[in-house]
Order: structure tokens, then C-alpha cells, then sequence
């Protein structure tokens, strides 16, 4: 996906299932970005993001995309980082 | 016993170097082998597979891989995959290897998979001719699994892949999107070869364990579902004091 087609989408646009979507591919499609396990719903009038990224920087540039693309939508951001210490045990299979 | 560590889906380049390295330098503590079950990258680049390979690279245990829908991202495999074989790393696509796990033959055979979906679910070869691509890929990335998997020289065998060869490590991911997380046919090759283990990625959003229809154990081992750097997996041998073929959890 193109800046210039997400451009298109405009300023004030409804939070309906078109937009849900248009997130949804430019969290794949935009090469900034490429996540593709995050989840993306809405709650009424709000926009919800929800799943693990491996850097606070991933997370920050995926808010600031938003906001930029799809300006005036309420986003709510639960995002965490996906832990990276080692196992403290194993799993055992006979 | 063998001892093998396994993650998928690191999405490494830049600003993820250095996050993984604490827990991998106790590697050569807790296993023999770590298997990365693909999405080794966030676009498939040269620069990012350098640094998978700082990160992966020089572990004190061999390393074998296979690469994810990410790392195709860039239609850059091959250069992604030299810049890892260059750094030690094994990268599987069709292909097998073995390794002498204290006098066990581990045999790995990987493919990264594809799409298509499940039993009752799936795609057809039929159709358009896009379909018939599309379900083309998925049977013969399939049949390469099941002809490494079968041409491996071991006592133990294990099949790596990035895409899911069962639906029971999806659950949690939207229904909708089974057919673009994995295929049975990779199953079906799994079973058809005496497997011991199967591993994937892949499915941000699913669960660890699942069964083949053939009994074998499947392991989603993706980042964001195992949620620590990698997870262990302990395989027994036949002279294990074990009472029951279920699974036993170390210090749970």
C-alpha cells in the first residue's frame, strides 16, 4: 500500500469496517512497519490495538502511522513487548 | 535425550539486535541444537539478515532455520539465506540435516510452507489459474517436506516449518484466516515419515500445543506465543522412565 492511497482515505473518515481494514493493511503493507500480528478491532468510536512487537521503537512508529493516516480516530494502543529472557524450564516429551 | 531449542517469528533488524543475546548465551547450558522456525526478518533484506545473523550467529550450538513469509518479503531469499549460511547458520528449504546429539542421530528436515488450509476447509487445485497456483505452491513445498523428512539418516526425526501443519496451534487466531496460516498437506507429510516432533511459526496469535492426526506433537514456538527468547524441548528416548506417552512439564 501506497502513502499516497492511504491519503485518499482523508481527514474524519467513520470508524467503519473499511477503515478497520485500511489499519489493518497498512500495519502489513506499509514498509515502515510490517506487523502482521497485531489485532485490530473497534469498540464503538474507538480504534483498538492489541498484541506483542519486539522494540518500544516498533510500537511508537505504529501509533505515529496511525494518527498520521487516520487522523481524529480515538486509538487505543495495548501493545506490549514480546519478552526475550530465557526458559527457566523445559518441556519433556516421552 | 536431546535437548532442542526452538522460536520463530523474531522479526530481527536493527533495534532488535542485542535483545535476544543474554538469553542465547546460555544456549549451549540448555540444549543441543536451536531450530528458528522463520519470520527470522521484518522485510526479507540483506542488512536485516545481518542482523539475524549478529544475534543468531556464533551461539555454541548449531543453528538451523528456516525462513518465514517475512523474510520473502524483499524477493531477496537466496541473498537471506547466504548472509546466514555465511554466519554458520543452517537454512532448510526442501532439505534435511543431521546432527550427533551425544551419540543420537537428530535428523531436521524444514520447509518455510504455505497457506491453503485444513481438513473440510481447504483450498482447491481447481479453478482459476491463480488458484491453482496459489494450491500448487502449497502441494509441492508439502511434497519437499515429506521427500526431506524420508531421505533423513537418524534415530530422531523433526520437520521445521514457519506455516502450521495443523489447525490446533491456530486456536486464538480468527477462524477466517486459518487458510493463510498453514496447510494439512504439511501434516500429512509430518505423519508420513516416523516424525518425532513438528515445529512451526507463523501464528502470532495461537496456541503451542497441537497433534497431528498421526499423534505427532506440533509446537507453535512464535515469539509472541511462547513469550521468552526460546523454549526447550526435551525428547526422550525409548529407555525413558516415563510412565504415559503425555507430556511431562519440567518444573511446573
Amino acid at each position: 500500500m501506497t502513502t499516497q492511497h492511504h491519503a485518499d482515505i482523508g481527514t474524519n473518515r467513520p470508524l467503519d469496517e473499511y477503515a478497520e481494514a485500511e489499519v489493518q493493511r497498512l500495519l502489513t503493507e506499509d514498509g515502515r512497519v510490517a506487523e502482521q500480528g497485531l489485532t485490530v478491532s473497534r469498540r464503538e468510536h474507538t480504534l483498538i490495538l492489541c498484541g506483542d512487537v519486539e522494540s518500544a521503537q516498533r510500537r511508537d512508529e505504529i501509533v505515529r502511522l496511525i494518527r498520521e493516516q487516520f487522523p481524529g480516530i480515538d486509538l487505543q494502543v495495548d501493545i506490549g513487548l514480546t519478552r526475550a529472557n530465557a526458559p527457566a524450564d523445559a518441556e519433556e516429551l516421552s | 535425550m536431546i535437548r532442542i531449542a526452538a522460536v520463530g517469528d523474531v522479526h530481527i533488524d536493527k533495534d532488535v539486535v542485542g535483545r535476544y543475546r543474554p538469553a542465547l548465551e546460555e544456549l549451549p547450558d540448555k540444549a543441543d541444537v536451536l531450530l528458528l522456525a522463520g519470520d527470522l526478518t521484518r522485510h526479507g533484506t540483506e542488512d536485516e539478515a545481518r542482523c539475524v545473523a549478529t544475534e543468531f550467529g556464533g551461539l555454541g550450538v548449531p543453528v538451523i532455520a528456516v525462513l518465514g513469509n517475512h523474510d520473502h518479503q524483499s524477493d531477496q531469499p537466496d541473498a537471506v539465506t547466504r548472509v546466514l549460511t555465511d554466519a554458520g547458520i543452517t537454512v532448510l528449504e526442501g532439505t534435511g540435516t543431521v546432527l550427533d546429539c551425544g551419540g543420537t542421530r537428530l535428523g531436521v528436515a524444514g520447509v518455510k510452507g504455505f497457506g491453503g488450509g485444513f481438513a473440510g476447509r481447504c483450498a482447491s487445485n481447481f479453478g482459476e489459474p491463480e488458484m491453482k497456483a496459489f494450491v500448487g505452491t502449497t502441494e509441492r513445498i508439502a511434497d519437499s517436506l515429506a521427500d526431506a523428512l524420508h531421505a533423513l539418516d537418524c534415530d530422531v526425526k523433526v520437520a521445521l516449518t514457519h506455516y502450521a501443519p495443523v489447525p490446533d496451534t491456530l486456536v486464538g487466531e480468527p477462524l477466517e484466516i486459518y487458510p493463510f496460516l498453514g496447510c494439512y498437506q504439511l501434516g500429512r507429510a509430518i505423519d508420513s515419515a516416523g516424525t518425532a516432533l513438528a515445529l512451526h511459526g507463523h501464528a502470532h496469535h495461537g496456541t503451542e500445543r497441537g497433534t497431528t492426526p498421526g499423534g505427532v506433537r506440533v509446537r507453535n514456538v512464535a515469539h509472541p506465543v511462547i513469550k521468552q527468547a526460546y523454549s526447550v524441548y526435551h525428547l526422550l528416548g525409548d529407555d525413558a522412565d516415563i510412565d504415559s506417552p503425555s507430556l511431562v512439564h519440567a518444573g511446573r
